[in-house]
């Protein structure tokens, strides 16, 4: 690989085109196309495959152009499709019926991690098949604090600090909840320095809800208390109950 | 109140007798939380006796001011200082604007507009 190889494929000298209407020219799939459809098993598969358009000419073979000799490289070999992608907007899944199933919320101080992040966010939700949308950039929120520079009687002379936190929201539409679970541990274990995510996960199930969380319960429990005790009600101090009890029955409260 | 006091240092901040009793605090407030719960529950419960309940309130007035939340009050974790403590950074606005200046609050930068 020539050095203008390397060099030469920037973000910026390829046309990234903002809005394309279907890039659906990769299939490379690595889980089998599911929608939040299919979490009902009698449903016919919807999902179309994915229709055979030949390349934007962005990834067509180009002859590469080497600066050092001023020659172009006739005999060069082209760069994975999938490679050449990373020089492009990430890919798109078509949504089939619009349902929102997740939001992820990202959130840093510092822009161009979160720009990156949201871009590996989109193109790792592109090849679990899930039509993700987004980057919506969300509100700032801007935190300021003013300190004297000095001790307390010069008053006069302050300094402003600034905290500015950047939000961006991926919204994934139509993903069958297991594939958005495999999305949300992907981008967790390969989580980018400075960025906090958060994500409100939506699941649609048949109408007799209530009847199949009564079948779970029993299994479920432990698992739940195990969760309640970690994540909820923090707001009741543990204990309380059993200090109650104990004080009614004690000495000073019984001789009465 | 060293009675109180844990024998072996267990704080790794800024060091003051103020600090170290600050902690102390925060740590019996901790310990005594649930029975402080529960007094106020049963006095607050209009269904049980009432001479119940002002033994209730007797033993509630009559715990140590330890046991206390509004004992506890925010120090600064670098200089010990009791006033002008951002809550975010847990700094007295000396210290954090030390700190902001060394850059070592993420997302900190000096502000204009």
């Amino acid at each position: 690989m020539t050095r203008s190889r390397i060099l030469q494929p920037l973000r910026q000298s390829i046309a990234r085109p903002l809005a394309q209407p279907s890039r659906n020219a990769f299939s490379g799939s690595v889980v089998a196309r599911r929608s939040m459809a299919s979490v009902d098993d009698s449903a016919p598969s919807e999902a179309a495959k994915p229709e055979e358009i030949p390349p934007p000419a962005a990834l067509l073979l180009q002859p590469e152009f080497n600066h050092l000799t001023g020659k172009t490289d006739e005999g060069a070999v082209r760069l994975p499709r999938a490679v050449q992608s990373l020089y492009l907007q990430p890919l798109r899944r078509e949504q089939t019926y619009g349902v929102p199933t997740c939001d992820l919320q990202l959130r840093s101080y510092s822009v161009p991690n979160l720009e990156f992040f949201c871009d590996f966010a989109l193109r790792a939700a592109y090849y679990l098949n899930l039509p993700a949308f987004g980057p919506v950039p969300l509100p700032k929120i801007t935190e300021r604090w003013t300190v004297p520079k000095s001790h307390f009687i010069f008053k006069k002379s302050q300094e402003n600090w600034e905290r500015i936190t950047r939000r961006r929201l991926i919204q994934i539409r139509d993903g069958h909840p297991e594939t958005v679970q495999i999305w949300l541990a992907f981008l967790q274990k390969h989580a980018y320095y400075g960025i906090g995510m958060k994500a409100n996960v939506w699941e649609y199930s048949k109408l007799d809800v209530a009847g199949q969380l009564d079948g779970n319960a029993k299994s479920m429990q432990e698992i739940v208390e195990a969760k309640m005790m970690q994540h909820l009600g923090r707001d009741k101090t543990a204990g309380t109950v059993q200090k109650v009890q104990e004080l009614l029955e004690s000495e000073r409260f019984r001789h009465q | 109140m060293s009675m109180f006091r844990s024998k072996k240092l267990d704080i790794g901040s800024f060091l003051n007798i103020k600090v170290i009793r600050d902690h102390t605090k925060r740590k019996v407030f901790a310990q005594y939380e649930p029975e402080r719960q529960a007094l106020r529950y049963i006095i607050q419960n209009t269904t049980l006796p009432a001479k119940t309940r002002a033994e209730a309130q007797l033993q509630l007035t009559q715990m140590h001011c330890y046991t206390r939340p509004t004992q506890i009050r925010g120090r600064c974790l670098l200089g010990g200082k009791g006033r002008g403590i951002f809550r975010d950074f847990r700094l007295s606005r000396y210290n954090f604007r030390m700190q902001a200046l060394e850059g070592n609050l993420p997302g900190v930068q000096k502000a204009s507009w």
